[in-house]
């Protein structure tokens, strides 16, 4: 990366300037070497991960991107805020950066914190186009760490990602490993009872969803900064340090679910807006989330920084050590969780759920009625959860008895969305205007995504007024976890504390729950909005946002014109 | 809302698990000999204002003289609860397991200290309260003076034991010549 000071020489003179720096960026044909293979893929000036670009809040930045690539790219500046038409979506902001162009994005950092970059164009992100952004607030930083470092993830897989959606579009369980065999049928048969099994068997059939479908696209090499599990990133740091570390995912397809054993790790910032500081011995990042943590380390040992994939497929591997060349041991993956039919049953009525035993070859029929599913769908409000009997508290982020809870695995504290508060509250809380409800649905037989039963190709845009605070409810009436992102604008997400909810880009909903999210509109444009898993964006989990009006303009509250995007 | 009502319940649960954990309470701060003394006003040869704000400190280095009486005006310029809390870093692990059961009671709530649980009969005689002379503990606005003769030259800390406060930075560093 080359940065270049336009204000410079006139510093001195003129301290009032604004902050001004010009960059350039490359796309590249690069080789990515995983340690397990060796792979062509694209990145920036030469390589991938491309580079850290760090910003100062209150900077404009110029950004010149020259596409030595042989077809058309784009880069999208993940979480920042600015004007739509520097939001590098092709199709929606700018019509993308051809072959030999060099593109040039203006916009201001208004905003401090960890970010991201990545293409938005076909499926270069999953081959390798993605990049780090830090800024630098204006003030001082509301906590305290002596050095920091940037672990950005992902999921590097042999094929290409072009390949993958054809293999997916084939046979949408191409890359499931874990799905269950015939040998495992007839095994299982034995122990539930041949009816009770055939009987679960068609209940999935019906779904059009396979049991283990936590990870669709498994067989990655999950990477730290580029390196695989064998190259081991390593951090290094002085014994008595506090160390923070931004963690990135940008995966196309993994959650990660990581821990730094002998390390208890204080969040302080999610999605590149701070929080109250809350510790914890493990936390689950969504794809495309960020999540800074600080870490007190007091002696000179080694320590392991282990990403377990959600699904255990597969994991990434980096160390924090006092000098280069220590490590730690290395954890073993424990056993994936498998989705039970108790995943859908929380869509359904829990007056007629038997939480204690989760007898599911106990449900009848009627329970099971899937066309009530939609109606039925799980309302946390209504949920009693002291039915659930002593035990672990229920996580409102997790359908109840579903098998996707995840526990720290060495028995402490794992972070939930619902610890998340606002450090301090970016919008004034006011009632939304209006509720937008998203259906995040699937086909997974025919790998087709939709929201609301509608893929993007078929879908009108969704219509929003500048000005108005709108309710997006989402419910997940899918077998698999989707991280939702919202381009442009925040999205404050729901866990009940009203002014100290939390800001966020990506909001991730797990199977059979239903998740609020508040947006204040005040972003004139057109925008994208979807679920980032590349796979499920491409295949329609995607939608256009139209906002009508803007600051010069005036909108009644509650006066809308044009279409509607509930689409229901 | 739903969450609330979530918070509610593991809070009511973990209730009960928690009484035997109270008598820890105080027994952290008894040590107060090893980083010095609450003193009277009068000694004091210095004040020093300290601001605490939403998770940090200003300042965040003090330095005194050994047997100095420094007279603390510490003011909450944040949106939370926060503590000024004088001790070794030892003395603050310990603390921070305490503060951790007011926050699980309720008894630190955001930007609010419920005094009344905080008085409540934990059993064995054992409260919540918040009394100990090294510290002082305030809500968004509150200020309050601590008078302390460091008569030690231990390693000596500064710290809010507000879970996650502490970890996430908010301590400052006392220097003893």
């Amino acid at each position: 990366m080359n940065k270049r000071l336009i204000t410079g020489a006139f510093a001195l003179l003129m301290p009032v300037m604004a902050w001004a720096g010009e960059y350039d960026l490359t796309v590249d044909r690069v080789t990515i070497d995983t340690g397990d293979f060796k792979k062509q893929g694209i990145g920036y000036n030469g390589a991938s991960p491309g580079p850290v670009l760090k910003f100062k809040e209150g900077e404009d930045v110029v950004i010149n991107v020259t596409n030595n690539l042989d077809e058309m790219t784009s880069i999208h500046w993940h979480g920042l805020i600015l004007p739509f038409e520097q939001d590098g979506v092709p199709g929606i902001s700018f019509p993308g950066i051809a072959p030999g162009e060099t593109f040039t994005y203006r916009f201001p950092i208004v905003q401090a914190g960890t970010y991201w970059f990545h293409s938005h164009s076909g499926f270069q992100e999953p081959n390798g186009a993605y990049g780090a952004i830090v800024i630098e607030p204006e003030g001082r930083e509301p906590f305290r760490y002596d050095r920091d470092y940037v672990v950005q993830l992902t999921d590097k897989h042999p094929h290409s990602g072009d390949r993958i959606m054809r293999n997916l579009k084939m046979s949408a369980d191409y890359y499931n490993r874990q799905q269950q065999t015939v040998g495992d049928f007839f095994d299982e048969s034995g122990e539930k009872g041949f009816v009770a099994t055939l009987r679960d068997r068609m209940m999935w059939g019906d779904m059009r969803m396979m049991k283990a479908d936590i990870e669709d696209v498994q067989g990655f090499t999950g990477l730290i900064n580029g390196k695989g599990p064998e190259q081991n990133w390593t951090g290094l740091f002085k014994p008595g340090e506090r160390v923070r570390l931004r963690f990135i995912n940008s995966s196309a397809m993994t959650y990660f679910d990581i821990r730094i054993p002998g390390l208890k790790m204080t969040v302080v910032q999610a999605d590149g807006n701070n929080v109250r500081p809350v510790s914890v011995d493990e936390f689950r990042i969504g794809v495309a989330e960020t999540y800074d943590v600080i870490v007190h380390i007091r002696d000179e040992e080694a320590y392991t920084i282990f990403a377990e994939s959600m699904g255990r497929s597969g994991y990434a591997r980096g160390t924090l050590a006092p000098s280069e060349g220590m490590v730690a041991a290395v954890p073993e993956l424990r056993d994936a969780p498998m989705l039970t039919m108790a995943d859908m049953a929380g869509h359904m009525d829990h007056g007629d759920m038997d939480h204690g035993s989760m007898n599911h070859g106990a449900m009848n029929d009627d329970t099971m009625d899937h066309s009530a599913m939609n109606q039925e769908s799980m309302n946390q409000g209504d949920m009693d959860h002291s039915a659930h009997g002593g035990g672990m508290p229920e996580d409102p982020f997790y359908a109840s008895g579903s098998g996707l809870l995840p526990t720290a695995s060495n028995g402490g504290k794992f972070l939930s969305y619902a610890d998340l508060r606002a450090q301090s509250p970016l919008f004034e809380e006011r009632e939304p205007t209006r509720e937008i409800e998203m259906r995040l649905t699937g086909n997974m037989e025919r790998y087709e995504w939709s929201i609301n039963g509608i893929k993007y190709e078929d879908a009108d845009p969704i219509v929003l007024q500048y000005g108005e605070r709108v309710r997006f409810k989402f419910v997940n009436e899918t077998m698999m976890t989707h991280p939702m992102h919202l381009h442009g604008m925040w999205s404050i997400l729901d866990v009940g504390a009203g002014k100290w909810n939390p800001i966020k880009h990506v909001i991730s909903v797990a199977p059979a729950t239903t998740v609020y999210m508040e947006t204040e509109v005040d972003a004139p444009g057109e925008w994208a909005f979807h679920c980032h898993l590349s796979y499920h964006a491409a295949s329609g989990m995607f939608r256009k946002i139209v906002v009508e009006g803007g600051p010069d303009s005036s909108v009644a509250e509650g006066e809308q014109s044009g279409k509607q995007g509930g689409e229901s | 809302m739903t969450v609330t009502k979530f918070m509610v319940t593991a809070a009511a649960m973990s209730l009960s698990a928690a009484a035997f954990g109270a008598g820890a309470h105080g027994h952290g701060h008894g040590n107060g000999a090893v980083t010095g003394e609450p003193a009277d006003a009068s000694e004091a040869t210095r004040t020093v204002a300290v601001a605490m704000y939403d998770n940090y400190y200003e300042p965040e280095i003090i330095e005194v003289q050994k047997g100095e009486v420094v007279r603390f005006v510490v003011e909450n310029h944040g949106q939370l609860v926060h503590e000024f809390n004088i001790g070794t870093p030892d003395m603050h692990e310990a603390h921070q397991a305490e503060m951790s059961m007011m926050v699980e009671h309720g008894v630190i709530q955001g930007g609010k200290i419920n005094h009344d649980m905080m008085a409540m009969d934990m059993g064995d005689g054992h409260s919540m309260k918040h009394d100990d002379p090294n510290s002082v503990l305030l809500e968004p606005g509150q200020s309050q003076e601590l008078i302390w003769r460091f008569s030690s030259d231990t390693n000596i800390e500064f710290a809010c034991n507000v879970p996650g406060h502490y970890q996430a930075g908010m301590y400052g560093d006392v220097t003893i010549k």
